[in-house]
């Protein structure tokens, strides 16, 4: 039988962060959408965290905006099997059920006592960002409470 | 677990995500210079601590990260509204007068 869940290490990436008032071709708030070569999250009415391939230079933004490359500040995790929501559920206060918290969803929220943004890729897939000092301590957690399920 | 509205989400998130603000609507002066030092201290440290309805700033630090406005009941805990930053005080500009306005 394949195990319940995963959790694996996200291979490398390029992250920026953006802030702008006049978001074009961006997704809305707590939504993500295709960007460039890979996504956009949506974290704030003014936010958004872009996750492109590795290597990827900032992209062009029109009009004012402040883009600051994160990459060296944030490693993800991804959790994924049919108990993927069941394990992440036990440290996070937000109700991961699939109508409240569709596919495509991402939002920052804290992950026993850590803040992460996490993202829904799929019904049973999850990608964890966390920032790098804190991710080994979410990893241990996220392990210890699989263990468990 | 107590749950608060954030504005700007539009969704009721854990309290857990939050951060508390102070007091709100207390704008900073425009000439502090004008002010006598007991005028200045009163906009420095004196504030209301309502005993009831009272309104405050909250941040939803660890989820979108805006600052936003509350009125909670202060023996009860009970949030009757958020609103955004910027909004005038409930009842001023609306004619919302208590819970019964719902969560906006």
């Amino acid at each position: 039988m394949a195990d319940p869940v995963t959790i694996a290490w996200a291979p490398p990436a390029a992250r920026y962060s953006l802030r702008t008032r006049a978001p074009q071709g961006l997704p809305p708030i707590l939504a993500s959408a295709p960007f460039a070569d890979g996504h956009a999250l949506g974290l704030g009415p003014d936010e958004w965290l872009l996750l492109l391939p590795d290597g990827t230079p900032p992209p062009v933004i029109d009009g004012l905006h402040a883009l600051t490359d994160i990459g060296h500040r944030n490693l993800a995790l991804l959790v994924e099997g049919p108990a993927a929501a069941t394990l992440i559920q036990g440290g996070v206060a937000l109700d991961l059920s699939l109508d409240t918290f569709p596919v495509s969803k991402a939002t920052r929220t804290v992950h026993d006592g850590v803040e992460i943004i996490l993202w829904r890729t799929g019904e049973t897939a999850f990608r964890i960002e966390a920032w790098r000092s804190f991710a080994g301590h979410l990893h241990a957690a996220l392990r210890l409470a699989a263990g468990d399920l | 677990m107590l749950l608060i509205h954030c504005p700007y989400c539009d969704e009721r998130r854990p309290e857990l995500e939050f951060g508390y603000a102070g007091e709100a609507h207390i704008a900073r002066p425009p000439k502090p210079d004008d002010m006598t030092d007991a005028e200045w201290e009163t906009y420095l440290f004196v504030r209301t601590n309502a005993r009831g309805r009272h309104f405050e700033r909250w941040r939803h630090i660890h989820g979108c990260g805006r600052f936003f406005n509350a009125v909670r009941d202060t023996v009860t805990d009970r949030f009757e509204r958020t609103y955004k930053a910027g909004v005038p005080r409930p009842g001023e500009a609306d004619g919302w007068t208590g819970e019964t306005g719902g969560i906006v």
